[in-house]
């Protein structure tokens, strides 16, 4: 397989985050103008359909790795398959708690503010485009560019659980939705705290990675480490973009 | 002794107790400062056993050293492909890489704990062979009886992971998992998981049947939330081992083994799995909102609150109506498996057999609430729900014809695991026909919550799981071991425990039928129940006699069983073209299947051929 050269490769991520940007801000004034789950629904299904194309390289499932069972490209082939095996069995937890979520509360959504709100799912969007850069970077040997990359992605990161937690939560605390005074208000706080222990892991993860990748342990070749907490981080976002309409636009205000 | 204070299991269970007193003290010392209580009814308060329980899983993991190579690569150290087991039994409670100690060390594993879930129902089912308390109070038996429960269902699933452990690379023709330190890694989560569930006896128990429904789970004693905290941890034991097991069936079958040349155990392992996979996560997810609903007042499912405890019972059965097609399916795999090497003809049918379990599997997703006609949930959903658990008979109704259609004019050879594996066939038909009237509301309405319901589950279980699993045993333990069972004991303890299981499940549908309630620790006398109850004991303890053979039997024949090395049943399968006990790497040379898994009889035909000779001969002509 030919790889497109680094100034392509980094150019289509601009190119997606873009269309990511485009379709969150479209989201946002969709929710705000007029009360539409439907519309808000394939947004949300196109961008994930983005992400997983282009950031997460679903396509590489489908790829040949020859007939070599000890060799790097198969067992690689053989570790991608469990870590979306992986993502499978987790997107039934989130999808388990988006039911409960619908189931009590309807289409009438928790009192939060739609601003914050918006500002975090930037925060995840943007770091999922800089882990996308650092993955390319690393692709072609650029150890720069993967440093710097993954430095922001962490930072970014942070910047996502500091606002969840941090702030998100007492706001709304603050607004009355607390854990233990409605059942919405626990499925809000339950939402976004497992969503919150998978950007943690995430964050772990990338840690990892980055320190191993700093001391030169991966290179154009043999980055599967780099490519497995990239999809992983993507998930995380690709989790967020269900969860963020689901909590903060879909109906309205109970 | 030395030997076992060294070992990754003695170092695990100290961690863990270590772990918890750390948490539970954590949080009492929290509490302290907090000005709340700092002690409860079991000495600490609820909080604190739950976080140390959890901290005592976390510490098991790290005191038996099973994540070791993780860490390591997380340095950036260079781990080994292999590691080599030390020789003697030292291997079975250390942790071990090789997915043929793994599934040894899960079915022993599960063996244990399904002779102390079936003890807890000698126990109350000797409370219930007269009317009036003997000498169980009620809330010992409502613990025993919810014990049982998932005692046994966790015990059921160690099994099943432990046979597809043991077989699915050796009938693929790999030499390990796909991933094994992943495998090794489900294992020995479970242990943990273990100890947590059967220490809620010691924490006032739990009331709740293994169904944990809420509001009543949501205030029991402290046992309950061991309970949720045990069947939570042992879910990742599932849903990791489905993981590995799929992408081991996808990635690293023999040569020329397409998808329709894959023995049915491997079908049926691979629907099985992907049950596992996916499913668990929601029972683990609703245990999950029910501990926090206890801890942090979060009204889930508390009405007061504008929770619903119906949505429990939705994400609950999501997975424990498919936990049923994961018991069974394997046992069924096991029978379409061995029946033909024992009639000596051809598997009829076998892409509708292989195609029917992944069936079951999928249809299996979309019937959950049958459990839920009495529960108040919205009615418009009867309907679907019925039809949709009708359909499950279809596709098992496809295995029953190829069974039949098998041995039809077959030269049947009955040795231990034949009898087995027909025995499982009647009892699953048996728990098969008494489905229907629960799966149509108009009759369900009527037999819900009745004996008529235990005594079909166990029929489904026992015909699915139990008596093939008995079968596999006998079948494969001469792999695992170079020596065979002693036949005249095998025969025992199967003629003993057919009729006796028959009797049993047939008077639980009787008494069922004429309204006894099930899951109560008492009935009415002059409902005239006890002539029944008393011959339903008899044949329990008939059936524990039985049991206690098989593993006398068991054990016995480790060391003294008479020598069987070769390809003792005349099978076409890879594993037993090699010596037994099977090679450290299963196939020293590699395999590559030329020809169809079941042609048993027909003169020339070959499933499997050793590359190596295959190329030699090749030179040769």
């Amino acid at each position: 397989m030919k790889l497109p050269d680094k100034a392509s490769a980094l150019q289509q991520g601009v190119i997606i985050f873009v269309f990511l940007a485009v379709l969150t801000a479209l989201e946002f004034l969709i929710a705000v103008a007029i009360e539409t789950i439907a519309l808000l629904a394939v947004v949300a299904v196109m961008k994930v359909g983005l992400v997983a194309y282009y950031y997460m390289h679903i396509h590489k499932l489908g790829e040949d790795a020859g007939e070599d069972r000890h060799s790097v490209a198969y067992r690689t082939a053989t570790s991608r398959l469990g870590l979306w095996l992986f993502l499978l069995s987790d997107s039934f937890v989130f999808g388990g708690l988006a039911v409960a979520r619908f189931n009590l509360l309807g289409f009438t959504r928790p009192h939060l503010s739609q601003v914050l709100g918006l500002a975090v799912t930037s925060i995840l969007l943007l770091s999922s485009f800089f882990m996308n850069r650092a993955e390319a970077s690393m692709a072609h040997d650029d150890r720069k560019g993967f440093g710097i990359g993954m430095v922001v992605t962490l930072m970014l990161g942070i910047a996502f659980v500091a606002g969840v937690l941090g702030v998100e939560w007492p706001t709304a605390i603050a607004e009355g939705v607390s854990p233990s005074a409605s059942a919405g208000g626990a499925i809000f706080f339950m939402m976004t705290g497992m969503h919150a222990l998978h950007v943690i892991t995430g964050l772990v993860l990338l840690g990892i990675v980055w320190r191993n990748g700093s001391r030169g342990l991966y290179s154009a070749d043999r980055h599967w480490a780099v490519e497995a907490a990239a999809v992983y981080w993507h998930f995380v976002d690709v989790v967020w973009i269900f969860f963020y309409p689901a909590l903060y636009l879909v109906g309205r205000v109970a | 002794m030395q030997k076992f204070l060294a070992s990754a299991l003695a170092r695990g269970l100290a961690w863990q107790l270590g772990g918890w007193l750390v948490g539970a003290g954590m949080v009492t010392g929290i509490r302290l400062l907090m000005g709340l209580s700092p002690l409860g009814l079991f000495f600490f308060t609820e909080p604190a056993w739950v976080f140390g329980g959890f901290l005592g899983v976390l510490a098991f993991v790290a005191g038996s050293r099973i994540v070791d190579d993780w860490t390591k690569w997380a340095k950036g150290e260079q781990i080994p492909d292999h590691r080599d087991d030390p020789p003697g039994w030292g291997k079975y409670i250390g942790v071990s890489l090789d997915h043929k100690v793994i599934g040894i060390q899960y079915t022993i594993t599960s063996l244990l704990l399904l002779v102390v879930g079936g003890s807890f129902a000698l126990v109350f089912r000797t409370e219930l062979s007269r009317s009036g308390m003997q000498f169980l109070s009620l809330q010992w038996y409502n613990t025993l009886m919810s014990l049982h429960g998932i005692g046994m269902i966790i015990g059921i699933l160690l099994g099943v992971a432990g046979v597809m452990n043991y077989l699915v690379p050796m009938l693929i023709g790999a030499q390990d998992m796909a991933f094994p330190r992943l495998n090794a890694f489900s294992f020995w989560i479970a242990v943990p998981a273990v100890v947590l569930l059967l220490s809620s006896l010691a924490l006032g128990g739990f009331d709740t049947g293994w169904t944990g429904y809420p509001p009543l789970s949501a205030r029991g004693p402290v046992g309950t939330q061991m309970f949720f905290l045990g069947v939570f941890t042992a879910g990742w034991s599932s849903i990791l081992g489905g993981l590995n097991l799929i992408a081991t069936t996808l990635r690293l079958r023999a040569r020329g083994m397409t998808a329709f040349r894959m023995p049915i155990l491997v079908w049926a392992a691979l629907a099985t799995s992907l049950i596992t996979l996916t499913a668990t996560q929601l029972i683990g997810l609703s245990f999950q909102l029910v501990v926090f609903q206890r801890l942090f007042g979060m009204g889930f499912f508390d009405p007061a609150k504008g929770g619903n405890p119906v949505l429990f019972q939705h994400l609950f059965w999501f997975y424990s109506h498919p936990a049923v097609y994961v018991f069974v399916l394997p046992g069924l795999g096991v029978i379409s498996e061995l029946l033909p090497v024992f009639v000596r003809k051809p598997l009829y049918g076998y892409r509708w057999i292989a195609m029917s379990s992944l069936g079951i599997a999928l249809v299996g997703f979309l019937v959950w609430a049958h459990h839920m006609f009495a529960s108040g949930m919205n009615s418009y959903l009867q309907v679907p729900f019925m039809y949709s658990t009708l359909l499950v008979a279809v596709p098992t109704g496809v295995k029953f014809f190829s069974w039949v259609a098998t041995v039809w004019k077959g030269k049947i050879d009955m040795p231990t695991p034949m009898l087995f594996v027909l025995g499982g066939i009647v009892v699953f038909l048996l728990g098969g026909l008494s489905g229907p009237p629960n799966a149509t509301v108009a009759t369900d309405l009527h037999l819900t919550d009745t004996y008529f319901i235990v005594g079909h589950f166990h029929d489904t279980i026992f015909g699915g799981y139990v008596f093939p699993f008995f079968a596999a045993i006998y079948y494969w333990f001469p792999k695992a071991t170079g020596r065979r069972m002693d036949e005249k004991l095998g025969k025992l303890h199967f003629w003993l425990m057919t009729p006796s299981f028959l009797t049993l499940t047939l008077l639980m549908m009787r008494v069922g039928l004429l309204g006894m309630r099930r899951r109560i620790a008492d009935y009415d006398p002059a409902l005239g129940f006890d002539g029944y109850h008393l011959l339903m004991t008899i044949a329990g303890y008939l059936i524990a006699l039985s049991v206690a053979i098989f593993l006398f039997n068991l054990f016995r024949s480790i060391k003294r069983g008479e020598k069987a090395e070769g390809n003792l049943w005349n099978s076409r399968s890879p594993e037993w073209q090699v010596s037994s006990p099977m090679p450290a790497h299963n196939f020293d040379e590699p395999i590559e299947v030329v020809g169809e898994p079941y042609d048993y009889g027909l003169a020339g035909s070959q499933y499997t051929r050793f590359v190596q000779a295959a190329q030699n001969k090749d030179l040769h002509s």
